[in-house]
């Protein structure tokens, strides 16, 4: 069996690759998109019109796309934290309900008697401490056992929805109103909790996305500029070398996966600060907020900033997705057109380390030789 | 090394609580219920032989205005233009059960008014803040009546009612009001008590299974009907109870029932379970399934019994009515069998013709006094009387039910 093409690793990344391939795996995208659309009778032109009006064309839409985006960010900034170290923490899922625990429990305690700025602070690290843990005992099993951290950050998303069902739904905690006795749902955080937002040339932003910038910043320091940084890339690389300097690998590993619940967990406590107001167990989970991030960190290659933009074209996508749907336009075609433009950017991807060549009988046994 | 594992040792510490925290949730097994109780006699058959056939009419006196003298929310359609209306779906439109309900609902309002409608819907619109972006686009795409489906969309929808005072919003199963904001329901507890019959009819064993969505108020309520249906066909009954924690998740659901009946249920029941998967491990073992929220008798007429079917349209179409009409007012709606909002799915095979008529003679009953099942004397399943003899449930109760009846082998966490 002979292939007409094969790939070919590319010695060097030219730099106009950068920008040119995500363009063309985008337009790749649209193109096939557009066959899909064709196929059922939608004219293309007006349906890509309309994602783009109803995702980003106008202040209102805008301010939809930062709301949505904003757990995105969060969410992308865990799983590219963890991924650049080559620990695979696909539990965001589960690290951001913890974060939205921790949060909303800090918001409860504190809400109604300290100072607004405290509250908010209190929060943000509630949720920092409670995903940065529930991670960090993955990371743990993973340095000390050596156990594979796809399988058990995986599992302990399950355990983080059975306890957000246990706290609203099957027990009388803290967290549960006692007001909605028959009607389980989280109770209400103190107005003076509610995290702000702003208003940029009618665009209203949410106070956890102007955090997670700001997060995002610290880790593209964290990980480009300082010596933890250049640290996680050796372990990254090439575990052993880095034992072998001296690198205290399990540590790193450890403190890596805690960093990346810890940002998730953020993200929880902004569901809770920025968005719900309370512990919203059922809403939490039927988001997929963890597992989104994934998407986002891929779409990013990694990099923290790159993620807070992705994070804010997948908003648009989403709600765009939502605006879509009605009775023409059923929401499986939605899932698929976004399926479609996400799964062709990131096989644009391969283009970045790979080059099509065509296969001819000289490069071949070059090749081989 | 003791700095090493400093963090090591307090990450381990957490996640130690957290798994004994987890573990704590799984004790869903309540103790059995004891049989000292006597069965109150909800047998007895109707001597009245020209039983009241369902109507069709009269929803209105379902129908309760917040406040009595609430001036009409103008949200009808400018002058030449049609009514947009939209509903939101918390599951997709075919699954089956539930959302598919309403959007038959749906399609039958779009039917009924032709060109002066123009309906929409948003399927798969998960809780959270995702719901209050979605109805804001609806709003602004010019929807002026948006009904929303799923308890979890309550507080958005609450939310939205009060920024949109211009908008007339519906609402299926909640209980928060606002001068535009209504709610609607039924007396589901009825055809469930029928749908119990039915399975306490065609179970051997008297050994049932039912599992139910979350143990709130409506679906304990219809849990309690069901088992006191159970238990009149067969006064022996007893109904195992497994709560899911989800409204729709069809591979939970069966592998649920399949627990159920691995666990010696030779009857499968279903309560607020949006899809129909349960039928199909209640195939695949042979064991007499009774359904919920749509009729599957041609899909699964093997083990089909009945069920509880809701017919929106019923509520729907004198809404819209009243919005063309600028009669539009805000308030509770609770349907009945009378007013057929709660209809009894077609009987399968399985449902003799002995069970056939004691529950028509029941339904009968129903039909003049819904919910009257939940008369005292009436115990729960640890023996507390919970209704007085001589005591009807009043509405207020009934949306407040907190307690399972005898009968019920399960228990209602966090009470």
């Amino acid at each position: 069996m002979k292939s007409p093409v094969r790939l070919e690793r590319r010695l060097e990344q030219p730099k106009w690759l950068n920008w040119a391939i995500p363009l063309i795996s985008l337009l790749a995208a649209l193109a096939v998109g557009a066959i899909v659309l064709l196929l059922t009778g939608k004219n293309p032109l007006d349906v890509y019109h309309r994602i783009f009006e109803r995702g980003f064309l106008s202040t209102r839409a805008l301010t939809g796309t930062l709301r949505t985006a904003t757990p995105f960010a969060f969410t992308g900034l865990c799983a590219a934290a963890a991924f650049r170290l080559g620990v695979i923490n696909i539990g965001g899922e589960g690290q951001l309900y913890m974060g939205a625990i921790g949060a909303s429990y800090a918001g409860l305690v504190m809400g109604d008697s300290y100072p607004v700025g405290i509250v908010i602070i209190a929060m943000v690290f509630a949720g920092m401490i409670f995903g940065g843990m529930y991670a960090g005992f993955v990371g743990l099993l993973r340095a000390q056992f050596n156990t594979n951290e796809i399988i058990t950050s995986l599992m302990m998303n399950y355990i983080a929805g059975i306890i957000l069902n246990y706290l609203i739904f099957n027990s009388l905690s803290y967290w549960r109103d006692p007001r909605s006795a028959g009607f389980p749902s989280g109770k209400p955080l103190e107005k003076r909790a509610f995290w702000p937002s702003y208003e940029i040339a009618g665009v209203g932003i949410s106070f956890g996305l102007i955090l997670a910038t700001f997060v995002a910043v610290a880790v593209w320091v964290l990980y480009k500029r300082s010596r933890f940084g250049f640290e996680i890339g050796i372990i990254a690389d090439s575990p052993r070398a880095a034992r072998y300097i001296g690198i205290r690998t399990k540590t790193t590993i450890v403190l890596v996966t805690a960093l990346s619940g810890a940002l998730a967990g953020i993200g929880g406590a902004s569901q809770v600060g920025d968005f719900t107001h309370n512990l919203d167990a059922k809403g939490l989970q039927l988001n997929n907020f963890g597992y989104t991030g994934i998407v986002v960190a891929a779409l990013a290659r990694l990099n923290p900033l790159g993620a807070i933009v992705v994070a804010i074209l997948l908003g648009g996508l989403t709600n765009a997705g939502y605006s879509l749907q009605g009775p023409d336009f059923p929401s499986g075609l939605v899932g698929t057109l976004q399926g479609l433009i996400l799964f062709t950017a990131v096989a644009g991807e391969i283009l970045m380390k790979y080059r099509v060549k065509r296969n001819t009988a000289a490069k071949k046994a070059m090749v081989a030789s | 090394m003791t700095k090493k594992w400093l963090p090591a040792i307090a990450v381990l510490a957490l996640g130690a609580s957290l798994v004994a925290c987890g573990s704590d949730s799984s004790s869903d097994d309540a103790a059995p219920a004891d049989d000292t109780m006597v069965t109150e006699d909800t047998m007895a058959p109707s001597d009245d032989t020209t039983a009241p056939e369902a109507t069709g009419a009269g929803w209105e006196s379902n129908f309760t205005p917040w406040t009595a003298d609430a001036a009409p929310v103008n949200c009808g359609p400018k002058e030449g233009e049609p009514l947009k209306a939209a509903w939101v779906y918390v599951g997709p439109i075919n699954d089956g059960g539930w959302t598919q309900a309403h959007n038959e609902g749906r399609l039958s309002v779009q039917e009924t008014f032709g060109d002066k409608i123009v309906t929409t819907y948003k399927e798969n619109v998960p809780e959270g803040d995702q719901t209050a972006q979605v109805i804001d686009d609806l709003i602004a795409d010019g929807n002026t009546v948006i009904f929303g489906t799923s308890f979890g969309f309550q507080d958005a929808f609450a939310a939205a009612a009060e920024k949109n005072p211009d908008i007339c919003f519906e609402f299926a199963t909640g209980f928060k009001s606002a001068p535009n904001l209504s709610q609607f329901y039924g007396s589901a507890e009825d055809t469930d008590y029928l749908t119990g019959m039915a399975a306490g009819f065609a179970s051997k064993t008297g050994k049932l299974g039912i599992l139910a969505a979350f143990p709130i108020p409506e679906v304990i309520r219809g849990v309690n009907a069901w088992t006191m249906g159970a238990r009149a066909a067969n006064p022996d009954a007893e109904v195992k109870l497994v709560w899911t924690n989800n409204w729709f998740d069809p591979a939970l659901e069966r592998k649920t029932a399949e627990a159920l009946i691995a666990g010696g249920a030779d009857v499968i029941g279903v309560k607020s379970q949006d899809s129909p998967a349960s039928g199909d491990a209640a195939k695949a073992a042979g064991v007499p399934w009774a359904g919920y929220d749509s009729d599957q008798s041609e899909n699964y007429p093997e083990v089909w019994l009945t069920a509880t079917t809701y017919h929106w349209d019923v509520y729907l179409t004198p809404r819209i009515q009243a919005v063309f009409d600028g009669t539009w007012v805000a308030g509770n709606y609770y349907g009945d069998l009378e007013d057929t909002f709660i209809r009894l799915a077609p009987y399968g095979k399985l449902v003799t013709e002995e069970a056939r008529a004691a529950i028509e003679a029941k339904k009968a009953e129903f039909i003049k006094a819904p919910g009257s099942m939940f008369t005292g004397p009436l115990n729960d399943n640890t023996g507390k009387e919970v209704i007085p003899a001589g005591k009807q449930a009043t509405y207020g109760e009934l949306m407040a039910q907190n307690f399972l009846v005898e009968g019920v082998v399960g228990e209602i966490p966090a009470s």
